[in-house]
């Protein structure tokens, strides 16, 4: 176990290298010179001479090797310091942090939703495959994976704020306003983790295993609390991992629609205004939390179910 | 006769409308009495399996017991409750099921195996529950049971997860123990140890088993008497000595012969033919965990010569499989040198040597017809018009006495017998001189292992092949081979002719491997189950030395 988690420690901090030192390439890789950026956010027109702009360039450290310039990056972003946002000239961590917390309590909302329906409409369907029950809860759930957000968001809020008027239309003010979004963001995950529970209970299920426990004297039910259900279970943790680490940055337009100040409206707003050091910020936040996410499912996962783990290690 | 196990004139059928009436156990009548070792044997698909998931209650969907009774004692298992059977099943009851490996939980420890039947019977729990089944462990062999009681079964090897399957089979304290081929999967030494922890579990506390196989030798090692089961129905009962000596159903007498793997009439001189494969100091190393290296063949030097057949025996994990590899040239070696030279011109063409499969399910393509999979090797022979290809194929099927049309089914629809004949018909296409045969009869019950190592017998001659047979089973190896190698851990321990191997085995090892073949309850029976004439009375120790 313990050599086990050295590696994956191992491959998380290459993961985190590997990506942030991206993240880092992108003032240099986009169109224009960083130090001119820098100099057009806060002044306007060309009225900079040569001079000052090599000066500041020479106090900005752009002259050093790339390697030192990322390693001084990688030291400022660990400390805190992601920089001045080039639109509002304010700190960088002060914008992310309070995205991060916005888009973290929405998709641990939405997630823990898809979970809480998955589990039970999974198992109930994975249990009698072929039954009325299961091929209801199988009609219903494949159609939410074809209702873009787009579309289900304006009817959510057509019907339930504009109608009804019992939720708001969007914002992100008192725990009422995140409902629609949460919802919203929930129904292809609740799809998806449907499908994975019951794929998983029907394999356990039809385990040797499942009636060796039957002939030790556990009842059926027994047996499928026991046995069943534990291990057709496991799939799903892989899989929460993914969407969860695909949500932090990816419930753009349910941001947007809804207007949550989450992350992925200040990675579109950074990138719409080409807002370079807001948009590193964002990204690497994203990025680090989904290395860390993923790795702590596949440690979940090895606990789980040790024999898988062992093949893989 | 309240006690014990009692099975009265048992129906099963499917209960599906259209095939109703299909009897899958026909009036089966057993009894098993407390303390007694009753064997049930017969091939493959004859209904044992079903007799005991019958006792149990746990048939699979769409079968149901159409007539008769089961008793336990005072106990009706076929209209006992729901309630009453999880009571008996796991309790009075216990079940031994045929591959470890796949009737543990393998995200659950052994300890957590072992708690739910004390639990659920003996009413035990916490430390009571941990220190009875530590106390089972040890009893069932576990040189260390507080690591045996953490360990995930992967952890386990083959033995060892059939003793912690006996282990969990015995803690519900059982009067009545269900073993169904508990000890196929198992190489002989493992075999014995098993059956001698079962057979002390009878001796002490009168527990009652009904022992099902199709390995005849154990069952005249262990058992008071003997059912003989096919197409559903007891066919023959007896006495054990009474009913091996002088069996009168022709489908026992047949299951008898076929299980009687003597040492066979063939010359067995030492061959003056030319050496056509040579091995000579061979070694091969995987890596393993934590940058060490596994050893899997070490200084292997070997030879076959022309029409010989080599026997090589070890254990599981001694290294049999990657050798076979090896000498076909799907492993690559890292010391040494292997030279086939299969043509006498010193040629090395690798078509010359094929291999013969152990699982003869899993070596086809699911998804292909036979006549594909079959096509498959052939392109390596260019020149051969399609027309040609496919009479090949036609003739390799008449070797193996197979039926052309079998070609055009898939894997599924064929027996485990026939696809065995088929993987040695692909094997004959590209006209080897050299056949390895890597356990290969071992996933097959007694008559058609006959029948395959018979047809390999007969190609050998005809062909004047030479056979590698690589095998755990001590009698497989001595009904085929004219020499023996004994490998342990990788290493070549002992090359003797069969004859002078089996009477005077000089290696620890090799003795170990010769006396657990050889059971310890009837000495006698052994050898009249190995004497010319099955029908004689067992006075076989003569015979024996005559073959």
């Amino acid at each position: 176990m313990l050599h086990f988690i050295t590696k994956r420690m191992a491959t998380l901090v290459a993961a985190v290298a590997v990506s942030s030192f991206a993240v880092f390439l992108i003032p240099y890789l986009t169109p224009g010179d960083p130090v001119r950026k820098i100099i057009r956010s806060r002044v306007a027109g060309d009225a900079v001479d040569e001079a000052t702009v090599q000066g500041l360039a020479e106090s900005l450290g752009l002259d050093d090797p790339l390697l030192a310039q990322y390693l001084r990056w990688v030291g400022d972003v660990a400390g805190g310091d992601m920089g001045l946002s080039y639109v509002s000239r304010t700190p960088v961590a002060e914008q992310v942090l309070p995205a991060l917390a916005v888009t973290l309590s929405l998709v641990v909302l939405s997630l823990g939703l898809a979970v809480s329906l998955a589990l039970p409409l999974g198992i109930v369907s994975g249990l009698r495959p072929g039954s009325a029950a299961d091929k209801a809860i199988t009609a219903v759930t494949q159609a939410l994976i074809a209702m873009p957000e787009y579309w289900v968001a304006p009817v959510l809020v057509l019907v339930f704020a504009l109608e009804l008027s019992v939720l708001p239309t969007a914002g992100w003010n008192d725990p009422s306003s995140a409902v629609l979004p949460a919802v919203t963001l929930a129904l292809r995950p609740i799809s998806f983790f449907t499908s994975a529970v019951r794929a998983g209970i029907i394999d356990s299920a039809a385990a040797d295993h499942v009636l060796a426990s039957r002939a030790r004297g556990l009842s059926r039910a027994q047996s499928v609390v026991r046995h069943v259900i534990p291990n057709g279970l496991v799939p799903l943790s892989t899989l929460f991992a993914v969407w969860f680490a695909g949500l932090l940055g990816g419930s753009v337009i349910v941001e947007v629609i809804f207007a949550v100040p989450g992350m992925g409206r200040l990675l579109f707003d950074a990138v719409v205004n080409g807002d370079i050091p807001l948009a590193q910020g964002g990204v690497v936040v994203v990025v680090v939390l989904a290395v860390v996410v993923t790795t702590a499912a596949d440690l979940v996962h090895r606990f789980l179910s040790p024999a898988l783990g062992a093949s893989l290690a | 006769m309240t006690a014990g196990l009692v099975l009265d004139g048992l129906d099963v059928r499917t209960d599906s409308s259209e095939s109703r009436g299909t009897p899958l156990l026909d009036g089966v009548s057993l009894s098993v009495g407390p303390g007694e070792f009753v064997a049930l044997v017969g091939g493959s698909g004859s209904g044992k399996t079903l007799t005991a998931m019958s006792c149990l209650r746990l048939l699979p969907p769409r079968l149901a017991i159409t007539g008769g009774s089961i008793r336990l004692g005072d106990l009706d298992l076929t209209r006992a409750a729901e309630q009453e059977l999880n009571s008996a099943r796991g309790g009075r009851l216990g079940m031994l099921f045929q591959q470890p490996g796949r009737m543990f939980n393998p995200n659950r420890t052994v300890g957590h195996h072992l708690r739910e039947p004390l639990r659920l019977h003996a009413g035990l729990r916490g430390v009571g529950a941990r220190s009875r089944a530590l106390e089972l462990l040890a009893e069932v062999g576990f040189p260390d049971p507080a690591r045996g009681l953490r360990a995930y079964p992967h952890q386990l090897s083959g033995g060892m997860a059939q003793r912690a399957m006996t282990a969990v089979a015995l803690a519900g304290q059982p009067e009545m123990l269900l073993a169904d081929e508990p000890t196929s999967a198992l190489d002989k030494v493992l075999e014995r140890q098993i059956l001698q922890l079962l057979d002390r579990e009878r001796r002490e506390r009168g527990l009652g088993i009904l022992y099902i196989t199709h390995n005849i030798a154990s069952v005249a090692a262990y058992a008071d008497r003997v059912l003989v089961m096919s197409a559903g129905s007891i066919v023959e009962e007896g006495v054990t000595s009474e009913l091996l000596a002088r069996p009168r159903n022709p489908y026992t007498r047949e299951l008898l012969t076929a299980a009687r793997l003597a040492p066979e009439s063939r010359r067995r001189q030492p061959s003056t033919e030319r050496e056509i494969l040579v091995l000579d100091e061979v070694g091969k190393s995987f890596p393993a965990p934590r940058g060490k290296r596994h050893t899997a063949l070490e200084d292997v030097s070997l030879s076959l010569r022309r029409g010989e057949i080599l026997g090589i025996l070890g254990q599981s994990g001694s290294g049999k499989s990657t050798l076979a590899k090896a000498v076909v040239g799907l492993e690559s070696v890292d010391t040494g040198s292997i030279t086939r030279s299969p043509d006498g011109a010193g040629g090395d063409r690798i078509t010359a040597v094929q291999l013969v499969f152990q699982e003869p399910h899993s070596a086809f393509d699911p998804r292909m017809t036979l006549r594909t999979s079959l096509r498959a090797p052939l392109h390596a022979r260019r020149e051969l018009t399609p027309r040609e290809r496919d009479d090949r194929i036609s003739a390799a099927m008449e070797e193996v006495d197979l039926d052309e049309s079998l070609l055009e089914r898939h894997p599924g629809q064929c027996s485990g017998g026939q696809l065995q004949r088929a993987t040695i018909a692909r094997a004959l296409l590209l006209e080897p001189r050299i056949l390895i045969c890597d356990e290969a009869t071992s996933a097959l019950d007694a008559l058609s292992q006959r029948t395959i190592l018979n047809l390999l017998l007969r190609l050998q001659r005809e062909h004047h092949l030479s056979l590698v047979v690589i095998s755990h089973d001590m009698d497989v190896v001595r009904y085929m081979c004219d020499r023996v190698a004994v490998i342990l851990q990788g290493r070549v321990v002992e090359v003797a002719q069969t004859r002078d191997f089996f009477a005077t085995p000089l290696h620890p090892h090799s003795r170990t491997l010769v006396a657990a073949s050889i059971p310890c309850r009837a000495e006698g029976l052994w050898a009249a189950l190995h004497a010319p004439g099955l029908v004689r009375a067992p006075d076989g120790k003569a015979s024996r030395d005559e073959a």
